[in-house]
């Protein structure tokens, strides 16, 4: 169980947020930019702290006190891939796996990690350096390291933005895929209504100006959106 | 005509651009020639007519054990540096803008005083004149014309060059990357040791360089707190005192191939991992 209840303040205005989300679920967070939806993630993350309020992920309190990034089981995937450049594909997916004591993996683990390098389409870079892939190659690598470590929890910060609908129609894919799988509990931002409804079904938060506006399912959204900027966004072109 | 004429026109202009990129690339390359040249310039003197180059045992003795001198204890006096330099680049560079400036201000001091001001200044601070300097020759840390007050010396010159050109380094270095390979579960040393590190070892590198050059060379400060055991470029005032520009020469031949492949050979070592 995810439970989050924090307020963090901003140069112009509050972000204050509260929800709870169950093991394995997914929501999306949605709204206009600027309206606080990274902040939250980031405030989950751990890459910033609330200013009050708490954060526990299954039991295990990650705010406050603050719970140092490495001991959190979260997967944080951006806009952008953060690849680390001096490393080759294989070793930034390797990087955030535990090696047993003679420095090699479990089978289980070896195993899991090359379901991950054929179903993301890896195997053809996977000694290149990171440093010289493209950019749709280096989000796909990103999503591998992430998965390898099977996280707890997975926080998307817009990380389809500027990839072709092909290729983000098939992230989608193996990411429910996996989601369904792992069991992990998945919160995603962006500001594309398409994605986070392929992506989280279920039910949706809409932030403006840092306050949720509206929670509830896709379908309610649409049907009777709270405000006029959500009715604007969910609109089409 | 035309149809066809368009595409000679366009290969003649790509030609022509080329050309051009060929052309600015050797004017540039001529330039940097010219600098180069205007750089070294001053090493034509090797050339010049001092009389015959003086190596006999008077001078040869002193000259060597000075090499031993500089290369020893500079390579310990860099030690201290990157081991204590290193940790303070890497908090300096990720704590806030107010402290880093007086941290930054802290590092300058020692730079920017004249060398021979920072060996007066040194010798007064840690000689017998100075309670600490009483208390640590209690201990039997003598720091005066002693192996130790070259090397605090030393330090004490290269320590701000070190440690500004690594907190540049380490600024290169995105914060999100790091804070991603926490994320995926490594501690701030692994962090620090796996990601920091390798990421800003070009700049470590130039940095280290500079604090060796530095210190190697440097005459004012260690003058004033070491003049003995004496390092090459003291040594190279006592022979110019001594016997003249006959004796200095060899020495400073030997100064330019002992000093210089430890800082080429980091830059050597730096470019080629990160090319690699």
């Amino acid at each position: 169980m995810l439970s989050v209840s924090i307020r963090k303040q901003r140069r112009d205005f509050s972000v204050s947020v509260a929800f709870d989300l169950n093991p394995g679920g997914s929501l999306a967070l949605f709204g206009a930019s600027g309206s606080g939806k990274s902040t939250v993630l980031s405030c989950i993350a751990g890459l910033e702290e609330p200013d009050q309020g708490y954060v526990r992920l299954n039991d295990v309190s990650l705010f406050p006190p603050g719970l140092p990034l490495h001991k959190r089981s979260i997967g944080y995937l951006t806009q952008e891939p953060n690849l680390f450049p001096h490393l080759s594909v294989r070793e930034n997916v390797h990087f955030g796996v535990k090696n047993s004591s003679n420095g090699h993996f479990s089978a289980g683990l070896a195993e899991w990690i090359s379901e991950l390098r054929d179903r993301l389409d890896l195997s053809t870079l996977w000694d290149a350096p990171a440093s010289g892939i493209s950019g749709g190659q280096a989000r796909r690598v990103s999503l591998a390291r992430t998965l390898a470590r099977r996280p707890s929890l997975l926080l998307l910060d817009e990380p389809f933005t500027g990839l072709d609908r092909q290729l983000v129609r098939k992230l989608i894919d193996d990411l429910i895929f996996w989601n369904q799988k792992l069991g992990f509990t998945m919160i995603a931002v962006d500001h594309q209504a398409e994605v986070l409804e392929r992506l989280c079904p279920q039910q949706a938060l809409v932030l403006e100006m840092g306050k949720i506006m509206q929670r509830g399912s896709w379908e309610e959204l649409r049907h009777a959106p709270a405000t006029e900027q959500l009715r604007s966004l969910l609109s089409p072109l | 005509m035309m149809r066809l004429a368009a595409p000679n026109l366009c290969i003649h202009e790509q030609g022509k651009i080329d050309t051009l990129t060929n052309s600015r690339k050797w004017l540039l390359r001529g330039a940097a020639a010219l600098f180069a040249l205007a750089l070294l310039y001053p090493f034509t003197a090797f050339l010049a007519d001092v009389g015959p180059w003086q190596w006999n045992e008077s001078v040869r003795g002193p000259a060597l054990s000075s090499v031993r001198v500089s290369l020893s204890l500079t390579a310990l006096a860099m030690l201290i540096i990157v081991c204590v330099g290193t940790p303070l680049a890497a908090y300096i560079a990720r704590c806030g803008m107010r402290e880093r400036l007086i941290w930054q201000a802290v590092l300058l001091l020692p730079i920017l005083l004249p060398p021979l001001a920072l060996g007066i200044l040194l010798t007064l601070a840690f000689g017998p004149a100075a309670k600490l300097g009483q208390i640590l020759d209690r201990y039997g840390l003598v720091m005066t014309n002693s192996p130790l007050a070259f090397v605090v010396t030393q330090v004490y010159i290269g320590m701000g060059y070190f440690v500004l050109g690594a907190i540049a380094a380490f600024d290169g270095v995105p914060v999100m990357l790091e804070k991603q390979a926490a994320l995926l579960g490594h501690t701030p040393l692994q962090v620090f040791a796996r990601v920091t590190l390798p990421l800003s070892r070009l700049g470590l590198a130039v940095a280290l360089s500079l604090a060796w050059v530095r210190a190697i060379g440097e005459f004012g400060a260690v003058v004033v707190t070491a003049y003995y055991p004496a390092g090459i470029p003291v040594q190279l005032w006592v022979n110019l005192q001594s016997f003249g520009l006959p004796s200095v020469m060899p020495l400073l031949v030997i100064f330019l191939a002992v000093a210089l492949p430890f800082p080429w050979l980091v830059h050597v070592v730096a470019q080629r991992k990160r090319h690699a």
